[in-house]
């Protein structure tokens, strides 16, 4: 996949054609996504409006803490302001205005961007000034100061939450804002714009020796970010239309740093994979239903089997990334052996794990499993490849050609 | 969002213009910079010129303050007493960041590259101070910022090949091997578009051969790119072979000053270097 960045930038020449084409693409997508509503179930279609919105989330934060390599873990809170802060807009300023919903919806996103946007640099600006990790313990204590804050406010409908009237929902506009956020993102690495972001990540000596604002740059990086969790909350609030402190809990933060970790901290593409896949697969596995029509359950000895199965596969996998100096099919192989491995040892182990004493007849509902999810999965990315499943690599079109131009040689070879 | 609006740009190039121009003054000049850390004075009323065009030399055993000196005169120290002047212009107290804006520009003895970026990247990273377009045309992906993305990397390209590392364009960085990585140091710096460049212990970990090239390269920047060079370095040989004047410190304090065959014979230069062979 290609090197970071610049490395790989946008040439000037056929600059507008490819321009266009992925404006189109972007908005045919979007229209698509508008026009799904009522042919897929709604369940269905719930997870696709979140799933865009953590894109969101999990990009622009991947912008602080990825791109630029500062340490925010409070992104639930941007959400936040950006949910309240339109939410108390169209409570009170709705009604007697000459918009319809949907320009209306336009402009709360914006609203919403703003807020969080000048919260987000009077968190910023103080915190970024130093060096070091000011910014986790501040951002950890600020998601605790809003959540305060909007418990004990009547206007804000304290800790029974906020009833947002009208309900707005768009669907195709949270992709929108999805599309932009990467597309932002990733012009900025891709232009030498991002490099002093990305300079400020490695080295903050020698950036400023280099002439960059070090501060200035995180607090840019900072606020950006935390805008586009502003309109993502802006946009959430709207279609949720009742909003609660809890919906913006701590867990939230964390659920959208371990996007970021897993996808690989500076990958764009990372970052939005990551948010489809550990958003996404959770929320199918709670869809699914067992036999009696309830919501499935696991028997406890076979999750503890694929735990195991879990520990097994991660030592296999390690011996072969440490040990097996192979490339090609010959590594595939050795990891597919590992799978092969780590099943078997999961499936021998389930006997044993039934006769630890109550637990067989425990069992967990698989909704209830969520966060272990999330654990395992972060935990294995962390011992396999601590850089993200991407690292720094990107998409792009330049590498899919690379790819297909590479099988033409081989053939040809 | 925007970041810098034109006017500051172009008020900073003037102040630039302003001070290149003063003719006739010193580049830069220490008047008894002086710095103490708690109790420990490590660079003790240090005062030296540069002209323009020099080719400077700053020696001393380990620990004698010539990286301090580097870090006053590149911001990242505040002296405690004493003045830095470039080009007649007080320096003192301003941050590093200005500093590289105004003209001066340095290496780190200990390398100190952006790791995961390649060698093209790190050296558009110090090109990249004089950019003109705002980061909102960036983010948008204006044809202006595509347009300024391709002339800088151009512009990197071109050092790349005066440092002779062209080939290791798109190599990360932190891959090269270290007699590159000091090359790439340099490229980085020169791209800044100094009228001072400091050089901390080019030539360290340098086999006889890449420090004869480095020499070489060194008296081209200051011939043909016209910049002024203050240099660091442990090899002594290398030195007096490359400056034409030369600061010597020991333990913080200035013992010696003049041109190689001066210091060289100085008795107490011999004294500092005792053991090493002058
Ligand atoms: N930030 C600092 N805090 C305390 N002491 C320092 C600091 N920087 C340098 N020194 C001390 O100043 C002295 C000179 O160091 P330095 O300038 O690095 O020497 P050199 O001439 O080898 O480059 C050393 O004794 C060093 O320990
Ligand atoms: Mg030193």
């Amino acid at each position: 996949m290609a090197s970071v960045t610049a490395d790989s930038p946008v040439k000037p020449g056929a600059f507008w054609g490819t321009r266009l084409l992925s404006i189109v693409l972007a908005l045919a997508f979007c229209f698509g996504i508008g026009a799904m509503e009522g042919s897929i179930p709604p369940f269905a279609f719930r997870i696709l409006v979140l799933a865009g919105l953590y894109v969101t989330l999990s990009v622009s934060l991947n912008l602080i803490n990825g791109i630029t390599g500062q340490f925010s873990i409070g992104h639930a809170a941007f959400y936040q302001v950006g949910a309240y802060v339109t939410g108390f807009l169209t409570i009170n300023y709705f009604d007697g205005q000459p918009l319809t919903a949907i320009p209306w919806l336009v402009i709360m996103m914006i609203a919403g961007a703003a807020g969080a946007g000048i919260v987000g640099l009077m968190v910023g600006l103080p915190s970024l000034r130093l060096r070091g990790d000011y910014l986790a313990i501040v951002t950890l204590g600020f998601g605790e100061i809003i959540s305060i804050v909007t418990r004990n406010q009547k206007a804000l409908g304290g800790s029974y939450g906020m009833q947002i009237e009208p309900k707005i929902q768009a669907p195709w506009l949270v992709w929108l804002l999805a599309i932009i956020c990467i597309a932002v993102c990733r012009n900025l690495i891709k232009t030498a714009h991002g490099l002093p972001f990305l300079a400020v990540r490695e080295d903050e000596v020698a950036s400023s020796a280099m002439g960059v604002n070090t501060t200035k740059t995180k607090v840019t990086a900072f606020v950006i970010g935390s805008a586009f969790a502003g309109a993502a909350g802006a946009l959430y609030g709207h279609f949720e239309s009742f909003i609660t402190p809890d919906m913006f809990k701590m867990e939230v933060s964390f659920i959208i740093l371990t996007m970021v970790v897993i996808g690989g901290t500076g990958s764009i593409t990372g970052s939005t994979l990551a948010a489809l896949f550990l958003f996404g697969l959770p929320e199918w596995l709670r869809t699914l239903k067992g036999a009696d029509g309830n919501a499935l359950q696991i028997p406890a000895p076979q999750v503890i089997a694929a735990l195991f199965g879990v520990v097994v596969f991660v030592a296999c996998a390690r011996w072969v990334r440490d040990r097996y100096h192979e490339k090609g099919m010959k590594l595939a192989g050795a990891y597919g052996s590992a799978v092969g491995i780590a099943v078997v040892a999961s499936l021998l182990f389930r006997p044993l794990a039934a006769l630890i004493p109550s637990m067989a007849e425990t069992s967990w509902e698989i909704n209830s499993l969520r966060m272990v999810i999330f654990a395992v999965t972060l935990v294995v990315v962390m011992l396999l490849r601590p850089e993200g499943v991407l690292g720094h690599h990107e998409f792009s079109w330049a590498w899919l050609r690379s790819l297909f131009n590479k099988k033409n040689k081989e053939v040809q070879a | 969002m925007s970041e810098d609006g034109m006017t500051d740009l172009q008020e900073e190039e003037l102040d630039r213009a302003d001070l290149i121009h003063s003719e006739g003054g010193h580049v830069l000049s220490l008047m008894d910079a002086t710095i103490k850390f708690g109790g420990l004075t490590a660079v003790n009323k240090v005062s030296f010129d540069l002209s323009r065009g020099d080719l400077f030399g700053l020696i001393g055993p380990n620990g004698a303050g010539k990286t301090t000196c580097f870090n006053l005169i590149t911001g990242v120290y505040k002296p405690t007493s004493g003045e830095i002047l470039f080009h007649g212009k007080s320096v003192a107290g301003m941050k590093p960041n200005q500093i590289a804006h105004l003209g001066i520009c340095r290496t780190f003895q200990n390398i100190r590259l952006f790791g995961a970026l390649s060698s093209l990247e790190n050296v558009v990273v110090g090109g990249f101070l004089r950019h003109k377009t705002p980061l909102l045309s960036s983010l948008l992906l204006m044809p202006s910022a595509v347009t300024e993305t391709a002339e800088l990397r151009e512009k990197a390209m071109h050092l790349l090949e005066v440092m002779n590392l062209a080939d290791d364009a798109h190599t990360r960085s932190r891959d090269l091997p270290y007699g590159k990585q000091r090359r790439l140091e340099i490229a980085r710096a020169m791209a800044t578009d100094p009228s001072l460049i400091l050089l901390d212990e080019p030539a360290a970990g340098m086999n006889p051969q890449e420090k004869e090239e480095l020499s070489t390269t060194v008296r081209r920047i200051r011939d043909e790119f016209n910049k002024t060079v203050l240099l660091i370095e442990h090899d002594m040989r290398f030195v007096m072979g490359l400056c034409e004047k030369i600061v010597v410190l020991d333990h913080g304090e200035e013992i010696a000053a003049g041109g190689p065959d001066e210091v060289r014979n100085d008795p107490k230069v011999i004294e500092a270097y005792l053991g090493e062979a002058v």
